[in-house]
């Protein structure tokens, strides 16, 4: 009886096994790297309908953050400017640019501007604007820099391992509560001295943290964690409700 | 170690808790409903209603090819932060903002708190501000706030049934005004608002026209009630009773714990006299007599259901035993008006009376007679002789100034005159009279046959209506004007015991509605106006003290205004008056018989007079009797529904035949097909139908729900038909033949008697402070149990936790509207309902108690049991056995003791809910926020429920009903897990703002003692729910958990539950015959142990 298969196809299941290996591999690397927020938020940069530019306004003319997110200390929610808010000033400076239109509109109109969300946490996640830019959690933890952006950016990729990165081990991230809104602050900033005297140092440390040339961030981290009592939760409540 | 982890059997004798007669039976039946391992699945796609798996089958395959094409995209939707152009003063995005404000209703106003978002009322609480009512709140302030929302609301101005608008509308007006000479054939159709405003306005109107007619009607206010006091007591008065001071209360037939018919501030202090600290403390005691179960004979020490038309007869027989002890001259003389006693008295009842009669005597001048305002002048006359004859007017019964306009019309001599064709205009403001003014409200002159309000309606030339749905009676007038609601206008309002209230708007009106007083003074042909000026102008009479803006925005901060004055007025009861009009009126009522029983007309306690039935939480909220939702049913005993052989769920006909008057061939049968619900503890040969369902032409809600009862009530009886009275021939009772499916809740969630709810009397509580620990068939109660679950530590500085305090709970049912509304609970529809898949977060358990062993064969009933009620939510167990089944980790324990639910981690085995001892976990079978429920016809002849097919219906809600929802709470989709969170939403807010407190620095994180409470304890009438930190020994609920009476509950599983309760006292009166059987569950098994 002849051969129905020819000689080949003996190492077919072989070389399907291994292909099957290495597409499940690819698979699941791809769906690692591409399927995460790390891929798929990080970069998003929509056109808005005014290309706000925060590094002039920021950066170069110095404006605080909580002039136009008036309400970032108290609520949950950091508020997006109002049209009045914008007209403050534009009614005077670059009162007749053109990319300033859709603002004139508004402020004439009444209808709002749309801007495009970019930071936006899913139904289920509440986050709380509040609780952390009181407690010496700095915008640039979150929204990276923004100062230095012309055209605003999502800088992190805000999932929830990266939320946990820092409710672990927060003194990674605090910084004193006067540098919250600088966000060009460096470690390196602090003054060892002034800062030792201002929060002290953490306990068991028993080397004079004063008489150093620098602090890192996970020293003055640590301090201030000690010193402000701070223990993020790691609950699903905290953020789930 | 010896360990019980069944609950061993109930003991043969003794106390029985039991919520149903299939319960009671243990019919088959119920045991498979009980044993299913989930309440229903997906078996029941099959029978009559619904359809087969195989078109399930065949739509399913359809609607993935179609879910195929409807893939368009995977890109990252575009979404829109929109800010204010201009900054709106005080508001900040996603904060709320509480404003005070104020429900207006029949028997008086209630003083709210609303809180809104972003312009948006979400929820409405009791205003704590004001001393009497301290915060409280009833279901339907709780669910008014969803009838803001309603879709189906009015939006439009109809001109004799063309769109028309408000310019239209104000030019038709001012024309009008030029027509009306001096008001002739003017008239106004209004409901009872009690507002300071619309009577000055009334006022002007009055000067303007002086011939017009004002005339009030509200289907659930009972004429007779006015009636007797302003025959008592003068005109301008109103009776507020003083719970505060009343050692006795003894109710005729009154149900004044149910907010609707009382007032919450009075409700409240009846309460209040029954929280017991300590064996040492005392108690009011509460004797009821009714012909049904109500929320206030659940709380009675004493009870007796007896027909309501035997009630008159009742109050006479027990004045006259008050007469005998007190020879009181005015007692005796109204009772020798009505020629009391009739010939053969009730014997058997002797010794209650007797009793009760001496109880009240020892509690002269702290005691109250009651009774309910739909009974007749009679025995209102006979309730106050007895106060009067006990001294208790002045004292427990306060005579109250409270004005009223002289000219106030009924509707019978509105419908007079209509019949007469002396009526040209007629304004109808609120309401629905084509649905639910009285029957025969006239009668037609040529050929004597009775006219109903639609005929008459259609024989006034022009009727304006300012309704809040196009319903009937808009179908039936020339104009419809879409009416504003309170939430959406300015107001004032006085509250039942006179107290001066504002009514402020928390939002402009959604659809461009009118208010009573917009209209009216559009009617006066004054300048339109946008703001509060017109109760401004009320508020100015009232003459505030100091600069009037500052006085008028304290009045609108605080919600009441102090400086308005109540006066009371030192009455004596008119016994002379009163006996003239009892001889008139005293007609010795005939008994009702089996074969020709009375029917009962009472409110609904869901949907008031029909008011609500467009409102979907009230649609589906259990009745706190009953337990029925989505209809009402033709309520009677176990007794009567034997002899007409029905069981819940069966049809039968109701026919009444009357006479005509002047006219003797010609009678009248009306006649109602509904559903029989068989209720322990109702009175026999009485049969009692609540009103307010089958309004049609109302809202999808209304149309699909219950029957009609109005059709069967006429003007000449408004309260109760029965035989051989007045105009009645004869009442018959007949059996259909046909079943109606009632969704009723009673047998869902079962707690197959574990032993749930403790109860004794004061006297066992003194013998036995600790009660509550003795529970049917656990021998000693195991306190330390080793537990092989390891839990995150719970080590939070402070730590939550709850209590019930069942002596108090009436089962109002307002903490669950509360919950739904503050947690955006769907609601699922009838027929999921029926399939034991209601999403309530907090259900409340009704058991009847009763002593009798059951006995079918010999014809035995459980005859007058007592009635518990048990507020049952997630009892966040410590050692939880929910947690250890989740395979995903989506129910775990916080370190603040919280057993919490993360929803997105949730993939929908129900392991959980299938592994909790308590059965409180519910889950979301269907998109039930985001698809139709209910049913629709679709396909052909097929009653298809919209639900299961759900990618064929349009999906998301629409934004009107979007607008409700709270912000702070994530709205579930379909196969999640749900339950009680101990609001943790208010817990997160309340953390971060003593986290913000602190800021930068080491300071004191800790939420503040008993400074926020979840939405349940807030909402209760009658703080029954205590809410708070356990860690902390100083807080509300450590004191109260300290109390002996405080229990939890399945102690021997080891669950360690965070909620707990306080037992159950009953305060019986030891020299009554029924004393040994009131309230003893527990001591009985005590005994017998």
């Amino acid at each position: 009886m002849a051969n129905f298969f020819p000689r080949w196809t003996n190492w077919l299941p072989l070389q399907m096994a291994v292909a099957g290996i290495l597409i499940a591999c690819g698979l699941t690397a791809a769906t690692w790297y591409y399927v995460t927020p790390k891929y798929t938020k990080v970069g998003y940069e929509p056109v808005q309908p005014v290309p706000f530019p925060h590094d002039i306004h920021v950066t170069q003319l110095g404006m605080d953050c909580r002039y136009c997110h008036s309400f970032v200390e108290v609520a949950a929610q950091s508020n997006v400017p109002n049209t009045q808010t914008c007209m403050n000033c534009h009614t005077q400076v670059q009162k007749d640019n053109p990319k300033l239109e859709p603002v004139r509109q508004s402020w004439n109109s009444g209808k709002p501007v749309e801007w495009v969300w970019l930071h936006r946490t899913v139904d289920y996640v509440y986050y709380d604007h509040s609780a952390h830019v009181n407690r010496g959690v700095s915008c640039f933890s979150c929204h990276g820099d923004v100062n230095h952006m012309p055209v605003v950016s999502i800088a992190k990729p805000h999932s929830m391992a990266w939320c946990l990165e820092c409710h672990r081990r927060p003194e990674n991230f605090l910084r004193p509560q006067d540098q919250v809104f600088n966000l060009d602050w460096k470690p390196e900033d602090v003054k060892p001295a002034e800062f030792v005297a201002k929060y002290g140092q953490p306990q068991g440390v028993t080397e004079d943290w004063s008489k150093k040339k620098h602090l890192t961030q996970q020293e003055i981290g640590q301090t201030l964690k000690e010193r402000w009592h701070i223990a993020p939760s790691q609950n699903c409540q905290t953020c789930h409700r | 170690m010896k360990r019980v982890f069944q609950h061993p059997p109930e003991l043969p004798t003794g106390k029985k808790y039991w919520r149903s007669l299939g319960e009671y039976r243990n019919t088959p039946e119920f045991r498979e409903w009980l044993e299913r391992e989930f309440p229903a699945g997906a078996s029941e796609l099959n029978g009559d209603e619904e359809w087969s798996r195989r078109d399930f089958m065949k739509l399913m395959g359809a609607s993935m090819a179609l879910a195929g094409l409807g893939l368009t995209s995977c890109r990252r939707p575009e979404m829109h932060l929109v800010p204010f152009t201009k900054s709106a003063e005080w508001t900040i995005p996603g904060k709320f903002l509480y404003y005070a404000t104020a429900m207006p209703r029949r028997t008086g106003a209630i003083p709210l708190i609303a809180t809104t978002v972003d312009g948006r009322p979400v929820k409405l609480e009791g205003n704590p501000l004001r001393p009497a009512s301290a915060g409280s709140t009833d279901v339907f302030a709780q669910a008014s706030v969803l009838d803001l929302y309603d879709p189906a609301r009015s939006r439009r101005f109809v001109n004799n049934g063309k769109d028309s608008n408000r310019a239209e509308f104000e030019a038709y007006i001012d024309k009008l005004r030029g027509q009306l000479d001096g008001g002739d054939g003017l008239a106004f159709l209004v409901e009872e608002v009690h507002s300071p405003t619309r009577e000055r306005l009334r006022a002007d109107l009055e000067k303007a026209f002086p011939k017009m007619m004002w005339c009030v009607y509200d289907a659930g206010l009972s004429e007779a009630q006015g009636f007797a006091t302003s025959t008592g007591f003068g005109e301008n008065v109103r009776l507020v009773p003083r719970f505060d001071r009343a050692d006795v209360v003894f109710a005729l037939d009154s149900d004044f714990l149910d907010c609707g018919e009382g007032d919450l501030a009075g409700a409240r202090a009846f309460t209040n006299r029954r929280r017991v600290k300590s064996a040492n403390d005392t108690m009011n005691r509460l004797y009821v007599v009714e012909n049904r179960f109500t929320i206030t004979g659940a709380m009675a020490d004493h009870r007796v259901s007896t027909p309501a038309s035997q009630i008159p007869a009742f109050a006479a027989a027990l004045a006259s035993k008050i007469a005998d002890l007190t020879k009181d001259s005015g007692l005796t003389s109204l009772l020798g008006a009505i020629k009391w006693p009739m010939e053969g008295g009730e014997e058997s009842d002797d010794q209650w009376l007797n009793e009760a009669a001496n109880d009240l005597v020892e509690k002269s001048s702290a005691s109250i007679v009651l009774a309910g305002q739909h009974q007749p002048v009679v025995t209102q006359l006979f309730a106050y002789a007895i106060n009067s004859a006990l001294k208790n007017i002045g004292r427990t019964v306060i005579v109250r100034e409270f004005p009223r306009n002289k000219n106030n019309r009924s509707i019978l001599q509105l419908a007079d005159r209509i019949n007469k064709g002396e009526i040209k205009q007629l304004f109808i403001f609120g309401g629905d009279p084509v649905y639910n003014a009285p029957r025969a409200v006239a009668q037609d002159a040529e050929n004597k046959t009775p006219l109903d309000w639609g005929d008459l309606q259609k024989r006034v030339p022009e009727v304006l209506r300012l309704g809040y749905h196009e319903d009937a009676t808009s179908a039936m007038g020339r104009w419809h004007v879409p009416m504003a609601h309170y939430l959406e206008s300015w107001g004032d309002a006085l509250t039942s015991d006179g107290d001066y209230l504002a009514i402020q708007p928390m939002i402009l009106p959604l659809f461009g509605g009118l208010s009573e007083i917009e209209l009216m003074n559009a009617l006066l042909g004054r300048p339109k106006v946008e703001g509060p000026e017109l109760v401004q102008e009320t508020f100015r009479a009232t003459k505030p003290s100091g600069d009037f803006a500052t006085a008028w925005s304290k009045f609108l901060r605080d919600g009441f205004a102090a400086h308005v004055p109540t006066h009371d007025r030192p009455a004596s009861f008119n016994s002379g008056a009163a006996g003239t009009v009892a001889q008139e009126l005293w007609a010795a009522p005939p008994a009702p018989t089996t074969d020709s029983p009375e029917i009962v007309f009472v409110r609904s306690y869901a949907m008031d007079d029909g008011r609500y039935a467009n409102n979907a939480w009230l649609q589906e909220m259990p009745d706190p009797i009953t337990k029925l939702t989505w209809d009402n049913a033709a309520i009677m005993s176990p007794a009567m529904a034997k002899s007409l052989s029905v069981e819940t769920g069966d049809l039968i006909q109701i026919s009444i035949d009357e006479v005509v008057k002047e006219s003797s061939d010609q009678s009248v049968r009306r006649e109602l097909v509904i559903a029989a619900y068989v209720s322990p503890g109702h009175a026999d040969n009485s049969i009692t139908i609540p009103l307010g369902y089958g309004r049609k032409k109302t809202g999808p809600l209304a149309d699909e729900s219950g029957f009609n009862a109005y059709l069967l009530r006429t003007a000449a009886n408004p309260h109760f038909a029965v035989a051989d009275q007045k105009n009645i021939e004869a009442v018959r009772v007949t059996k259909v033949g046909k079943k109606y499916p009632l969704a009723c809740t009673q047998d869902h969630w079962s707690i197959e008697g574990r032993g749930v709810v403790r109860e004794t009397t004061l006297e066992g509580y003194k013998e036995d402070n600790n009660f509550v620990e003795k529970c049917a068939g656990i021998d000693e109660p195991q306190k330390v149990l080793p537990s092989l679950y390891s839990h995150p530590p719970m080590e939070a500085a402070q730590q939550w936790g709850m209590n019930v305090d069942l002596n108090i709970c009436t089962g109002c049912s307002a903490c669950v509207i509360a919950c739904q509304a503050e947690n955006n609970i769907p609601i699922v529809g009838k027929l999921q309902v029926q399939h034991g898949r209601a999403m309530h977060w907090l259900r409340i358990d009704r058991y009847y108690a009763s002593e009798k062993k059951f006995d079918e064969d010999n014809g035995e009933y459980p005859e007058d049991p007592e009635m518990v009620h048990q507020p049952m939510m997630c009892q966040h167990c410590e050692n939880a056995p929910c947690e250890t089944v989740c395979p995903v980790n989506a129910t775990i324990h916080s370190e603040d003791g919280l057993n919490v639910m993360a929803y997105n981690r949730c993939v929908g085995t129900r392991y959980c809910a299938n592994n909790c001892p308590f059965k409180v976990r519910r889950f979301n079978f269907f998109d039930y926020n985001q698809r139709p429920i209910g049913k629709k016809k679709i396909a052909g002849e097929f009653g298809i429920y919209r639900e299961y097919i759900a990618p064929f219906t349009e999906k998301g809600a629409p934004d009107i009903t979007k607008m409700q929802k709270n912000p702070n709470v994530t709205v579930r989709m379909r196969g999640v897990m749900e339950k009680c969170t101990f609001c943790v939403q208010r817990i997160e807010e309340a953390k971060i703002a003593a986290h913000v407190r602190a800021g930068a620095s080491g300071d004191n994180l800790k939420i503040p003692r008993d400074s926020f409470t979840s939405a349940c304890a807030q909402a209760c009438p009658h703080e029954a729910i205590t809410f708070g930190d356990i860690k902390d020994p100083e807080s509300k609920v450590s004191k109260i958990k300290e109390q002996d009476r405080n229990y939890r509950l399945l102690e021997y599983l080891n669950v360690k539950t965070r909620m707990s309760y306080l037992g159950r006292i009953r305060n019986p009166n030891p020299k009554m015959p029924d004393a040994d059987s009131i309230g003893v569950a527990c001591s009985e098994e005590k005994e017998k142990a």
